[in-house]
């Protein structure tokens, strides 16, 4: 495949999701409006954090005269989930030029990730799988930035779709579901599925990333099962 | 001020993104390393799907009226049977969306 067709690839895998994506943005961009962050200050934060959920409780925060301190560290929290993605894509990634390694940490995202890793996972022999993960990632990018335009022009008039946010997970399971071939990444699942209900009961704010390792350290320490079977 | 805290926000979370594939994790890992990042998929995005779900709706668990993890459910089903992205999720948003207006 030439690098086009992969870049192509990337782009029309990710296009499903923007069904998601898009109401995501618009909301985003109503409740930055709400929140008294200037048209421009709203905008941009899109390209600068360019990170859904975190501008959300940027946002939310604000609008609640949070102390800035607490609103950098909940980003953080809420975005430190990224730096497993980042861990999995240095197998993948670790041999480009810094300028690639620097556009393509930009663009991962939740769901560039999800559908870009498949492919990695699938084709980890082809030396040109970066323009998959730079397709579905600007793909993403573009969207992001046009659904938060919507929604800071939008204002109060914000219509009903909050039932479309839904396709993103169902992306998600589609995405998974294959991929649990072994009893150890069955645990994964499992494990973290349900330490992410005892996480967010606790009230922890770093719920995302406790459930993702207790899930990791699970998968690893029930491997050997996978040997046997 | 309010930029500054946009742009902090903006640097930290790039630096997230970017420190692992900055070079400080040599491509060369042992094969052992690197089968333990198979699982960072399936650890990371399963919680978001739960959480999405809204299995816990303030401190509550909220089971029996939760359209939206029947329809994962079914979703689920659809995907172990077929392997495919699209009628897992065509299948699993008409589930809602019928469930939901039921």
């Amino acid at each position: 495949m030439k690098k086009w067709q992969i870049f192509k690839q990337g782009v029309l895998q990710e296009l499903p999701l923007q069904l998601g994506v898009f109401p995501f943005g618009i909301i985003y961009g109503v409740m930055a409006i709400e929140s008294g962050l200037t048209f421009l200050q709203a905008l941009l934060m899109s390209s600068i954090i360019f990170g859904g959920a975190s501008q959300i409780a940027f946002v939310q925060l604000l609008s609640n005269s949070t102390p800035y301190g607490v609103i950098v560290t909940t980003v953080a929290a809420i975005n430190s989930r990224h730096l497993l993605y980042s861990i999995s894509m240095v197998e993948y990634l670790n041999k480009l030029s810094l300028s690639w390694r620097v556009t393509l940490a930009y663009l991962l995202t939740d769901e560039a990730y999800a559908v870009s890793i498949r492919k990695f996972i699938n084709h980890s022999d082809n030396s040109i799988l970066h323009y998959h993960l730079l397709g579905s990632g600007m793909t993403l990018f573009l969207s992001w930035q046009i659904s938060t335009l919507f929604g800071v022009w939008l204002g109060n008039d914000l219509p009903e779709f909050l039932d479309l946010q839904f396709i993103i997970p169902l992306t998600f399971i589609a995405i998974i579901i294959p991929m649990i071939k072994s009893k150890s990444t069955l645990i994964t699942v499992v494990s973290s599925g349900i330490s992410v209900l005892i996480f967010k009961n606790l009230d922890i704010n770093f719920w995302i990333i406790l459930s993702g390792l207790t899930g990791i350290l699970a998968g690893m320490a029930s491997s050997r099962w996978d040997k046997k079977s | 001020m309010i930029w500054s805290l946009i742009i902090l926000c903006g640097v930290i979370t790039f630096l997230i993104r970017f420190i692992p594939l900055s070079g400080i994790f040599s491509s060369d890992l042992p094969l052992s390393v690197k089968h333990t990042f198979r699982y960072i998929p399936l650890a990371v995005l399963t919680p978001i799907i739960v959480n999405d779900l809204s299995i816990i709706e303030n401190n509550n668990f909220f089971l029996i009226e939760n359209f939206k993890l029947y329809a994962a459910l079914i979703s689920i089903i659809v995907s172990i049977i077929w392997n495919n992205v699209l009628a897992t999720i065509s299948i699993g948003m008409a589930s809602f969306l019928i469930l939901s207006n039921i």
